[in-house]
């Protein structure tokens, strides 16, 4: 998947970015033209998803001498909530900031609906900054009124909107508080409901659920799904894949810069070949004698029921048949898609978390190359490859 | 899913019209005056400062409850022995007597005679006299006066010995003998700088010093140039620690996100700039009033003194809207220099690092601007009164002295009111690129490569 930058025909191009290591393509978008429409089919529908949706254009980007993203490019599907994944340091934050306006790429541009970022206003966007912040001293309504009031909301209706987001979010009383009295949670919310105070059409979060209890991640979750429902497009960034695999329709995943993988969700998961069996056998969760299947291994053991992974090309009737010639008897036997956190770990070829977590200061260093291209970039340098993975995001 | 609770649909995109411009500027100042007046440091502040001025203002009171017992000795230069003989005595009666209903025993004047100009004006210069009276016989038999002293000699001290010149002028003409009938015209009275005087010849030339109003300017001068060099720098170092704790919270990638660069500086300056305007009129405004009534308290405190006067004389209305004028482009100018820098740092702790290089040359300007208060108009002064980093200050004080032309002060606002926009502008391309970045200390060369952008 080190794909280098050609220059080709845009439908081809678009196609490369869902062709997973093994070369095999998949179907993009429901949207998209199949290879079976016309020239000027492809040309209208080409026009038509420019109109629709979020493209994000062969970006590149480069912080001193760590490329931050290099040739990026996918698109979100309108009305959807969409799963930016990858790794810390993988390119997320970057990709937002560059449709934001915030920074400007090298190369390539992002489009909604076929304007060019830096010509939207700004309103367009809902923005989480992954770095949580708000005014320590001023009140919570205050603050969201002040917020809404720079994305053009009056102050009356920034503050009735504002109330009733907390309300949803069971923390009206949080209202008059100051934002440093509240906790880390609380602040995110906080922070959500600046972010979707002025209704968006565009929603980028970057890492909305980390630090979240499970109560508040519902929440959250319930509302990312009503603002899909109101043809909201939530994009969201995420290195937890569990959240990713129950919220999102399509997702993308990023390593270093680059697309790996990307399109329907389902798609995504059947990209690698894998396959995953769950399996129930009376009186026996061990499987001992699935030791005889090569390629299979058991993910989650549990008494009722086990997730068993298989490795591309081992057919899931061989666990089946192995069963069966082992005498034992099988409750219920299903064939389902492999785990997406697995999916990833197959394409970028390790786990999302093991790039790990960088001190935010050491991110910041390596992300410090921005503006200063010679002096900090030097460190980002001196960090090596390590640091290449290293956050922009 | 209880869609009655979620903020229902308004169209999404409200606005296209240059993203919020004018308005969003305007909510950022609201924001930064509000959390400023209403931050306890404010508050704390504005009340030890303006308890500070109103004991300034009070000093000449002071000076004047001191002034009562210490004794000024004054040189008399007469044509002949005889004037000078009977000057003495007349003065020496007629202004320490004044003090007999205030009991202290000693004198307040000692007059002694000097031979001629050139030794009485050596003597004021090198400060064993603290002036000298030059009597003078007309051709017509009346008197002229003339006090030679060095910058000031107090405003009430030349008006006691303007009433002394007046009784000895009146003695004079009654003793004239034989009576004439020249009709009595009170004796000429001026007060000249000793620094005027030709030592060698004696002639006295030079300006008439009005000394009341002379003092009071630079009175007034000094506050002005004190209080904007104070505030330029210290309402400049709010605005930059404004940015580094928008930075330092990460409050700012919340705000670059849904403001401009632009409408956050711009916004920023102006917020800052108004609350810093409404401390110093919350600290100058019953330091003024004390001016004004302080004549009143002194009579009232210390009993009247026909010869104390108001200290206000040279406080006019131009001097105030010039102070407003260079205020505004002055803290324009420097905030925007210290929102470029402070967006550049990551911590509270690195401000130190922007605020001491920030505040030489303001520095720089503020010697200049004294040195211009005690009448220096050198060169260097002058183009210093031009050079928009420095001219909030030293214009100021050149204007307070008076003397300035008209060219002078429209070059000298002139230059400012290209520069400012020019300096925000460049700010503006730091700030931009300094909020997203975190990490080291500010080097020179980081605010280069932020200004090439």
């Amino acid at each position: 998947m080190r794909r280098s930058p050609v220059e080709g025909d845009w439908r081809e191009r678009a196609t490369r970015t869902i062709i997973d290591g093994g070369g095999r393509t998949f179907p993009e978008w429901p949207i998209r033209a199949g290879p079976l429409c016309s020239p000027a089919d492809e040309h209208a529908h080409r026009h038509a998803r420019a109109r629709m949706t979020l493209v994000v254009d062969h970006l590149y980007k480069r912080f001193g001498t760590v490329a931050a993203l290099d040739d990026l490019a996918f698109e979100v599907p309108p009305g959807q909530v969409f799963g930016f994944l990858g790794a810390n340091g993988a390119g997320k934050t970057t990709t937002m900031r560059i449709a934001l306006g915030v920074l400007d790429a090298d190369a390539g541009r992002v489009t909604w609906r076929g304007t060019e970022s830096h010509r939207l206003p700004r309103a367009t966007w809902g923005y989480l900054p992954e770095e949580r912040g708000l005014y320590p001293r001023m009140r919570v309504i205050e603050q969201l009124v002040f917020f809404g009031g720079l994305h053009g909301v009056p102050a009356d209706r920034a503050r009735r909107e504002a109330m009733s987001w907390l309300r949803r979010f069971r923390a009206e009383d949080l209202a008059i508080r100051k934002a440093e009295q509240l906790s880390k949670g609380n602040q995110q919310k906080v922070q959500f409901i600046a972010a979707v105070l002025h209704d968006p059409p565009v929603l980028l979060l970057d890492e909305p659920f980390t630090g979240l209890d499970p109560v508040n991640v519902m929440l959250l979750r319930e509302a990312f799904l009503e603002l899909r429902d109101r043809g909201r497009t939530v994009v969201f960034s995420t290195h937890q894949m569990e959240v990713a695999e129950a919220l999102c329709e399509s997702v993308a995943i990023v390593d270093r810069g680059r697309m790996v993988v990307g399109g329907r969700l389902r798609d995504v998961k059947r990209s690698t070949g894998r396959r995953m069996v769950r399996i129930s056998v009376a009186d026996d969760h061990r499987l001992t004698w699935l030791a005889a299947v090569p390629g299979t291994r058991i993910i989650q053991a549990g008494m009722d029921r086990s997730s068993v992974e298989l490795d591309p090309g081992v057919e899931p009737e061989a666990v089946l048949a192995a069963a069966v010639a082992a005498g034992a008897r099988v409750l219920h036997f299903e064939v389902a898609d492999p785990s997406l956190e697995q999916v990833f770990i197959d394409h970028v070829g390790h786990p999302v978390e093991e790039v790990g977590h960088l001190a935010p200061a050491e991110a910041e260093e390596a992300e410090g190359g921005t503006a200063a291209e010679g002096g900090t970039a030097t460190e980002g340098g001196a960090a090596g490859d390590g640091a290449a993975a290293v956050d922009a995001a | 899913m209880n869609a009655g609770l979620v903020p229902t649909g308004r169209e999404p995109v409200g606005r296209v019209d240059g993203d919020g411009g004018l308005g969003n500027i305007a909510l950022v100042a609201k924001r930064e005056y509000a959390e400023r007046v209403r931050s306890r440091a404010f508050v704390f502040s504005t009340l030890l400062l303006a308890g500070l001025a109103v004991v300034i203002a009070l000093i000449p009171l002071a000076v004047r409850f001191v002034d009562q017992v210490t004794v000024t000795r004054i040189g008399v230069v007469a044509p002949d022995d005889k004037l000078g003989e009977r000057a003495i005595a007349v003065m020496d009666g007629f202004l320490n007597a004044q003090l007999e209903s205030g009991a202290p025993a000693t004198k307040r004047f000692v007059f002694e005679a000097r031979p001629d100009v050139g030794t009485a004006s050596t003597e004021v210069r090198e400060g064993g006299l603290a002036g000298a009276v030059l009597i003078d016989r007309k051709a017509d038999g009346g008197l002229d006066f003339q006090v030679l002293s060095v910058g000031a000699l107090s405003q009430d001290r030349a008006q006691l010995l303007q009433i002394g010149a007046f009784a000895v002028g009146i003695l004079d003409w009654t003793a004239t003998q034989p009576p004439t009938d020249r009709p009595f015209v009170p004796p000429a009275f001026a007060v000249v700088d000793a620094g005027a005087v030709d030592s060698g010849t004696g002639a006295v030339g030079g300006a008439t010093i009005d000394t009341a109003e002379y003092a009071s300017r630079r009175i007034v001068g000094i506050v002005f140039v004190v209080l904007s060099f104070l505030t330029l720098v210290f309402y400049g170092l709010w605005v930059a620690a404004g940015v580094v704790a928008e930075k330092a919270t990460r409050v700012m990638e919340l705000l670059i996100s849904a403001a401009t660069a632009e409408q956050l500086v711009v916004g920023k300056i102006l917020g800052i700039g108004l609350a810093g305007l409404t401390q110093v009129s919350l600290v100058l405004a019953p330091a003024l009033l004390s001016l004004l009534l302080s004549g009143e308290i002194g009579d009232a405190l210390l009993g009247e003194d026909p010869a104390a006067g108001t200290s206000l004389a040279g406080l006019s209305p131009g001097l105030v809207a010039a102070f407003l004028v260079y205020f505004v482009l002055g803290f324009s100018l420097y905030a925007a220099l210290y929102a470029g820098a402070g967006s550049l740092l990551s911590r509270a702790e690195d401000l130190q690092i922007v605020a001491l290089p920030l505040s030489i040359p303001a520095i720089a300007g503020y010697l200049p601007a004294v040195l211009a208060l005690s009448g220096g108009s050198s060169s260097f002064i002058r183009i210093a009164s031009y050079v928009p980093i420095w001219s909030p200050f030293v214009m100021l004080s050149r204007l307070s002295i008076g003397r300035v032309e008209a060219w002078e002060l429209a070059l000298s606002i002139g230059l400012l009111l290209v520069t400012v926009p020019l300096v925000t502008w460049l700010a503006i391309r730091v700030y931009r690129a300094g909020v997203l970045l975190y990490g080291q200390p500010p080097t020179l060369g980081t605010f280069v490569r932020a200004i090439r952008g």
